[in-house]
């Protein structure tokens, strides 16, 4: 049957049944949402004055809204686009149209162009609207003039976001049903689970490959995407092409540091000038008028300071992650999983120093006897309603029933060498950093024995499994 | 107006008729080609039943047309002729479908039993056991294969290897899974290979496919699971036995890490 008979059928098919294509349209608009400690701010604190803004327009002129995001090249997140420079100009006025550009060696030339933005030059900070693009030679042809001058040399990007607009959409598909649009890990799916969908805006992230002080590098954010946390609600996303599971976790720590950046600059107000705040104040003598003069001063001058940390902090902190001295690396090779490795294990695991059985219960059932405890909320002081141990979140934080042998960071040697090493991250799961490299491998050895048998040698047939599993591993 | 309701019914045979021709051609809901032998089979039994369906459906649909166009036609006055009660009648359209349909029975007999009855299995399949364990679960497909040169065990051993979403069978030769699901009801439905096979809470079901060709295929959940169900998609990779071989051995390499190498090269 030929292409256009198959189209013709196509057609009528698709006219016949107009109504299985009723209602299907992309939901337009949607926005961040300010955090409840932004929210608990006083309104003259979120919203501003007239010439010193308030935290909320401190952080959308930064970050902007998922319709129009905004990429503050402070950042280290990769917001694409493709960099190149110009190469001739017709004449040096601002009224050139058409722009010749070169690519740095081992970059490729892009096929399409919609939009250019100048880095360098006279021209810095200009966007321009591409009318034509010539792969060939080159050449782009604006829509409009400039407004100053192009000089050749000057650093150009083009297209520019462009991986943090495809990151958005991905996301907005795929997981902001469980994270939410903010990444606030409120999305209308989430009150369903346990654990909760993560919270990014913490800028914690639990299961990774860097020290206990580290952030999350992006390795180990790609690895959750592909690979998802077993045992919780955290799918695999392991089919989507790797270009777009790069721009998805770009989107991630963008979102991250978005909410860590609101965060801290709420933070910094949240003393004096939090709702709370104002009224104890006002109840001891202070005048509305004046705390607000006060904050007015605040924000015109010591928060401009503040707010230069807190990025530094953040462009710092995010980058550092992506290095190799972050990464927990074990001094000496796996201990080989003997039984005599893996009752060493269990001693350490009992041990009064490392005592993990405090938490996981001296089998590993997650039943230890601090699992019985009603902890306090650390913010508000008081008592959480449910017994056991509560995470950087405020939700319960079950320790691990080794038993099932499920990992949710991995179980490979070196995550689980990780995980202990540097703790899980916002979880109540300590870092043991100071012990002994061998030690930790002898308690890997025995966490991945437990759940064939909780006393290493206690059955006749572990110890044909055991010399098996130690020649598979080296 | 009488006369077109007779032609309404003439109308929809017609329709029927036309795309019943032009689905399988144009693909439309239709999953190509059938990629293994069983699934040729599976099919060639579909288009039996499609054709057997489309027959009677269009003869129906003219007799039914042909019963109002007569009286249709017909002059006012005349009186009814009540048809109800013919025992010959009767007979005819109680034993013609029962022919029918127990001729459908003995001819797929066969293929049924190759298909879901484990004595019937290929005899490969029931020596070397399964090659992995599909674990369905909200919404994603978990993966395990025993080390290479062991056999499966039904419950976790130390030494297994993991992955998710990405199934790695070799080609050319029949190969079992072991299907189960670790939450709710799941169906395993591979579209090209005309598999489908429910994954139901307790119960290990051994499912076997044979892969001629090399390449890549869908594995999709065919049971309403839950609001997640439709993104619930995983692949098999089908490859040569050495590539397959190979795989394995890279995924135990890749198990087995313990980050002490990279920290050599680093002082390198
Ligand atoms: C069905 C709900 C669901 C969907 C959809 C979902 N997630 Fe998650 N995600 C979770 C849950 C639950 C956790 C927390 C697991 C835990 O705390 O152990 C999580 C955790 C995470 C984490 C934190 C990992 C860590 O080390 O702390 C990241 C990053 C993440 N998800 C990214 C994504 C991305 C990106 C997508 C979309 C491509 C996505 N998630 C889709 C439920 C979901
Ligand atoms: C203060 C309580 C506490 C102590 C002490 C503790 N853990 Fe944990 N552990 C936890 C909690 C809570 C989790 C679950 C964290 C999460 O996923 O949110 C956990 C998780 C784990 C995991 C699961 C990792 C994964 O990828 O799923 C392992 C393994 C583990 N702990 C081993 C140990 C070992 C070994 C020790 C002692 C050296 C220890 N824990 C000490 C609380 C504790
Ligand atoms: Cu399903």
């Amino acid at each position: 049957m030929s292409l256009t008979s198959n189209t013709a059928h196509r057609l009528i098919a698709i006219l016949v049944s107009p109504i299985l294509f009723a209602g299907c349209s992309d939901r337009g608009d949607s926005s961040f949402v300010y955090s409840d400690r932004t929210l608990s701010l006083m309104n003259e604190a979120q919203t501003g004055f007239k010439d010193v803004k308030g935290v909320r327009e401190l952080v959308d002129e930064r970050f902007g809204n998922p319709q129009t995001l905004v990429a503050w090249q402070k950042l280290p997140v990769d917001f694409g686009g493709i960099a190149c420079s110009v190469a001739t100009t017709p004449d040096a006025s601002a009224a050139v149209k058409s722009l010749q550009f070169e690519f740095a060696e081992g970059n490729s030339v892009p096929e399409k162009v919609s939009s250019l933005q100048f880095v360098t030059g006279a021209c810095s900070g200009e966007t321009a609207a591409v009318l034509k693009w010539d792969a060939a030679t080159g050449t782009a042809t604006l829509v409009s003039a400039l407004q100053n001058a192009p000089a050749q040399g000057d650093q150009v990007t083009f297209d520019g976001g462009s991986t943090l607009k495809n990151g958005r959409m991905l996301y907005q598909r795929h997981c902001s049903h469980c994270h939410g649009t903010s990444g606030d890990g409120n999305g209308p799916t989430a009150q369903y689970l346990y654990p909760r969908p993560r919270d990014y805006r913490h800028g914690v992230f639990k299961f990774t490959s860097t020290n206990d002080t580290s952030k999350a590098s992006r390795n180990d954010l790609t690895r959750i995407v592909k690979q998802g946390i077993p045992g919780t609600y955290m799918p695999s996303f392991l089919l989507l092409n790797d270009s777009d599971i790069h721009a998805i976790v770009e989107y991630v720590r963008f979102l991250a540091m978005r909410g860590e950046f609101e965060r801290k600059t709420a933070s910094s107000l949240a003393s004096s000038f939090s709702r709370d705040a104002v009224t104890s104040r006002v109840k001891e003598g202070e005048k509305r008028a004046e705390i607000v003069e006060e904050l007015k001063a605040f924000i015109g001058a010591d928060l401009k300071d503040e707010l230069g940390f807190i990025s530094d902090e953040l462009a710092e902190t995010w980058s550092v992650a992506q290095t190799e001295e972050a990464l927990v690396t074990p001094k000496i090779p796996r201990v080989a999983d003997t039984i005599e490795s893996r009752r060493r294990g269990r001693e350490l695991y009992l041990s009064k120093t490392l005592n993990c059985a405090n938490c996981h219960g001296i089998s590993g059932r997650g039943d230890g006897p601090q699992t019985t405890d009603f902890e306090k909320n650390p913010v508000t002081n008081e008592l959480y309603p449910e017994p056991g141990l509560h995470d950087v979140w405020d939700n319960l934080n079950q320790p691990r029933n080794l038993v099932y042998g499920i990992y949710r960071g991995g179980r490979r040697p070196i995550d689980l060498f990780a995980r202990i090493h540097a703790g899980i991250k916002g979880s109540r799961m300590p870092s043991f950093k100071n012990v002994e490299h061998e030690d930790i491998w002898h308690i890997v050895n025995y966490v991945l024995s437990v759940p064939y048998e909780v006393e290493p040698g206690a059955s006749a047939s572990s110890q044909a499994a055991a010399p098996a599993a130690a020649a598979a591993s080296l | 107006m009488k006369k077109f309701w007779a032609l309404f019914f003439y109308f929809w045979p017609i329709v029927a008729l036309y795309f019943c021709w032009i689905a399988p051609e144009s693909n439309w809901w239709f999953p190509g080609e059938a990629m293994s032998p069983m699934g040729v089979r599976i099919e060639s039994l579909f288009y039996l039943i499609l054709w057997i369906v489309a027959i009677v459906f269009i003869g129906t649909q003219a007799a039914l047309g042909y019963a109002l166009w007569k009286s249709a036609a017909r002059d006012e006055g005349q009186k009814a002729w009540y048809s109800h009660g013919s025992h010959s009648l009767e007979l005819i359209w109680t034993i013609v479908p029962a022919f029918v349909l127990v001729f459908i029975a003995l001819y797929q007999m066969d293929v049924w039993a190759e298909y879901r009855v484990q004595s019937f299995y290929p005899d490969s399949t029931r020596e070397e056991g399964s090659v992995a364990e599909l674990a369905a679960r909200q919404f994603e497909w978990r993966i395990r294969y025993p080390a290479p040169g062991k056999k499966l065990s039904d419950e976790p051993e130390s030494d297994d290897l993991y992955w998710v979403n990405e199934l790695h069978v070799p080609t050319g030769r029949p190969v079992k899974i072991n299907l189960r699901t670790q939450d709710v009801q799941h169906a395993f439905f591979s579209p090209q290979l005309r598999l489908k096979q429910d994954a139901v809470p307790g119960l290990i079901i051994p499912v076997w496919f044979e892969i001629p060709e090399a390449g890549e295929y869908d594995i999709v959940c065919a049971e309403l699971c839950g609001w997640g169900h439709y993104k619930m998609r995983a692949k098999i990779v089908a490859e040569s036995e050495a590539a397959y071989k190979a795989y394995l051995n890279r995924l135990q390499d890749e198990q087995n890490e313990d980050g002490y190498k990279a920290a050599e090269e680093e002082t390198n």
